[in-house]
């Protein structure tokens, strides 16, 4: 398992995820439609909305899993949050970095991954907006479009917040 | 008016399906979706310029036997100017009854949607109407 680098920005990707007062809040509807949204249109039974915190991924808005929270170590978002675009992973067992990854071998049994990086305008990403299936697949150029678009409308809540805190 | 090439009429109420529609069709490049989430705001839309096509959310309006498909909107856009006549035009509904079928027949709709679809669904139908020459 190759663990995620930590981005070269890290102290002030977290600063500004701390700013957003957001870890550890209780669920809200307007991440909550979106992810049920995603799980609907993409067919799969997991979506998350993660927050790459210092040492974990804690998810803002979630179905199909009971874990509000996992290591950062383990964390496939941490990976995705280095990327400028969608971190597609067809089949995590055909792929060196995650195939011996517990959230892999173990529960919840993690074979495909698409995870959209939440990337606020000042270029810091924050989280993902992330798709997972229990087999491989694939996502075409219009489910790509799709996902970032639900991607989009999550950072913009995120953006609303950030605004409101520095009104 | 403005050009009608790929500029695509979205009539729908939810604004979640919408808004992701919208902002596909414009991140893909695929054309530009104007949004209206009443009949009201795609008659103001209309009054300002023209289209490729429509995609049209059609609800069952009154209850027992007065209920009844609203295709006023449908309707406006056929009786308006030439253009309009001509105009491709998907509906999005529940169900389809045989009496929606018929009356949808002679309005020359050119694509049902049955819910519960995906976006995805509509982005094909937009996407085929911005690929289409015919405006």
């Amino acid at each position: 398992m190759l663990i995620a680098a930590t981005p070269d920005n890290e102290a002030a990707r977290l600063a500004a995820l701390y700013d957003l007062l957001l870890l550890d809040t209780p669920a809200e509807e307007r991440f909550d439609r979106i992810v049920a949204f995603a799980a609907t249109e993409f067919d799969v039974p997991i979506v998350t909305v993660t927050l790459v915190d210092t040492d974990r991924q804690w998810f803002k808005a979630r179905t199909g899993t009971e874990l509000c929270e996992t290591g950062r170590d383990i964390s496939l978002c941490s990976h995705a949050i280095l990327e400028q675009d969608i971190l597609v992973v067809n089949d995590t067992l055909l792929d060196a970095r995650f195939a011996d990854n517990p959230l892999v071998t173990g529960a919840p049994h993690i074979r495909f991954y698409a995870g959209a990086p939440l990337t606020m305008p000042s270029s810091l990403s924050l989280g993902t907006l992330c798709l997972i299936d229990r087999k491989p697949r694939t996502l075409d150029a219009m489910e790509l479009g799709i996902l970032r678009t639900l991607r989009d409308l999550v950072v913009l809540e995120l953006r609303n917040i950030s605004e409101v805190a520095d009104a | 008016m403005p050009d009608a090439t790929k500029h695509i009429l979205l009539v729908e109420p939810e604004p979640m399906l919408r808004r992701t529609v919208a902002m596909t069709v414009r991140s893909l490049n695929l054309g530009q979706v104007h949004e209206a989430a009443t009949s009201a705001a795609a008659l103001r839309l209309l009054s300002v310029r023209t289209f490729q096509g429509a995609v049209i959310a059609v609800d069952c309006v009154g209850s027992g036997k007065d209920s009844r498909y609203d295709l006023g909107l449908i309707d406006r856009l056929r009786a308006d100017a030439a253009a309009r006549q001509t105009l491709s035009i998907a509906i999005m509904t529940e169900t389809a009854t045989p009496e929606l079928l018929s009356d949808l027949r002679e309005r020359q709709i050119t694509r049902v949607i049955l819910k519960p679809f995906r976006a995805r669904v509509v982005l094909d139908t937009i996407e085929t109407m911005c690929r289409s020459r015919k405006t």
